[in-house]
């Protein structure tokens, strides 16, 4: 009997649906793929603000870069600035060859990945950002490259992947 | 006019940071912190490519050692096994000494020289004549009216370094302030006192051949300041060095 009894709502029961709630909420567009994102603050004023400003840090350690970058967000959520996003650039692969010429030719090799991960800010105030870069500078681990600058187009279209056949067809058409 | 009059000298001085070369030694517990970490990872991890490599030609050794057949596919490739590059890996790692981390102006003690003290900030300190006395002080130079504060400041330290420091100011607003009165004797209606604005300047290049033009200069670490410093200007100074 106690086997039978499983409660389970059927259609029937009228407590059937009762947790349902995602009717209630307002509706979801489906996302489109173009984001065509292009943010320019304010450079001069009254308060000098600069607009959006990346943190590219490049090592060949990846656990070193992967941590710095985010005590550098950590650092920010802190301090209450704006991170608009904390991406990673693709990594780049080089390989070193030694040409030995001890006797015979030998070649050894080596293979080194690059990393790249970038943190990108928004509403620094230029009070403050001299005393943000010291921090960050002081708090570098060894190996690593820090490079701040503004954000630019090229910096945006870098992510993204070159479409060959659109350029044909668009060489094409013109 | 008795409002356009300030009593208030006003000099810029220029904090002229050499940045840290080399990493701050771990203090024990993060030592311990990293060994655990370290062997926790290595008893975690996989083989890699060359361990694999390593194994199976030891276990083809092995294999030859004890019955006496030649493998049939006859590889004639392995010539360099997996042990002899890691010989020549050791014997390359054997070869290469790094630099040292106390340098000698370390154990010298030589305050003049800027291979000092690799894992901290250094700071520069000049010995100027205010007044009747020759204290030391952050390099400064009176403003005069018409030139920004920073301009000052890198005019202060263009007169002490020369003129092809390359050194990166950073931005355009004071770090701290200290203001002192004079004293009486000298006080006149213009001349209450002095303002100083100090600005920070981080030093790019690491050689200063060019000549200093006063000879008592000090590159000083954060707490050796208060050895020079008199411990008013020394606790405004503190407030904006970060360690």
């Amino acid at each position: 009997d106690a086997l039978l009894a499983c409660h389970r709502s059927y259609k029937s029961r009228p407590t059937h649906g009762i947790g349902k709630f995602k009717y209630l909420l307002p509706k979801e567009l489906p996302k489109r793929r173009k984001e065509k994102v292009q943010m320019k603050e304010i450079n001069a004023g009254t308060e000098y603000q600069y607009g959006d400003i990346n943190i590219q840090m490049t090592s060949y350690d990846l656990c070193l870069v992967e941590h710095f970058a985010q005590y550098v967000h950590r650092l920010c959520n802190r301090l209450s600035i704006r991170v608009n996003e904390s991406y990673a650039m693709p990594t780049k692969t080089n390989e070193v060859l030694f040409l030995e010429e001890k006797g015979s030719k030998m070649q050894l090799d080596a293979v080194l990945t690059t990393h790249q991960r970038v943190v990108q800010i928004c509403g620094l105030s230029s009070t403050f950002a001299p005393i943000l870069l010291e921090i960050i500078q002081s708090s570098q681990p060894e190996g690593v490259h820090l490079l701040m600058k503004q954000h630019t187009e090229a910096d945006f279209k870098s992510r993204l992947k070159s479409r060959p056949e659109l350029e044909e067809l668009l060489a094409e058409m013109s | 006019s008795a409002a356009a009059r300030r009593p208030w000298r006003l000099f810029g001085a220029m904090c002229l940071l050499r940045l840290p070369r080399i990493t701050q030694p771990l203090e024990k517990e993060e030592e311990e912190m990293a060994a655990l970490m370290e062997q926790i990872e290595l008893e975690k991890s996989l083989y890699s490519d060359h361990e694999m490599r390593k194994l199976e030609e030891e276990e083809q050794l092995k294999r030859k050692m004890e019955s006496l057949y030649d493998e049939d596919e006859a590889r004639g490739k392995t010539v360099v096994m997996a042990q002899d590059l890691e010989e020549k890996w050791e014997q390359m790692f054997l070869r290469f000494k790094a630099a040292p981390r106390i340098t000698d102006a370390d154990k010298s003690n030589d305050r003049m020289s800027l291979n000092r003290k690799l894992d901290s900030n250094l700071m520069l300190l000049v010995k100027q004549k205010i007044g009747n006395q020759e204290l030391w002080l952050l390099p400064q130079v009176e403003w005069q009216p018409g030139e920004t504060l920073r301009s000052t400041a890198e005019r202060a330290m263009a007169t002490f370094l020369g003129d092809r420091i390359q050194a990166k100011v950073l931005g355009n607003a004071p770090y701290g302030i200290y203001k002192y009165k004079f004293p009486r004797a000298i006080r006149t209606e213009n001349n209450v006192g002095a303002k100083v604005f100090f600005f920070k300047a981080f030093l790019q290049s690491s050689d200063l051949s060019q000549a200093e033009l006063k000879a008592d200069y000090l590159w000083v670490t954060k707490k050796e300041l208060g050895d020079y410093l008199k411990s008013e200007y020394l606790k405004k100074v503190n407030r904006f060095l970060l360690d």
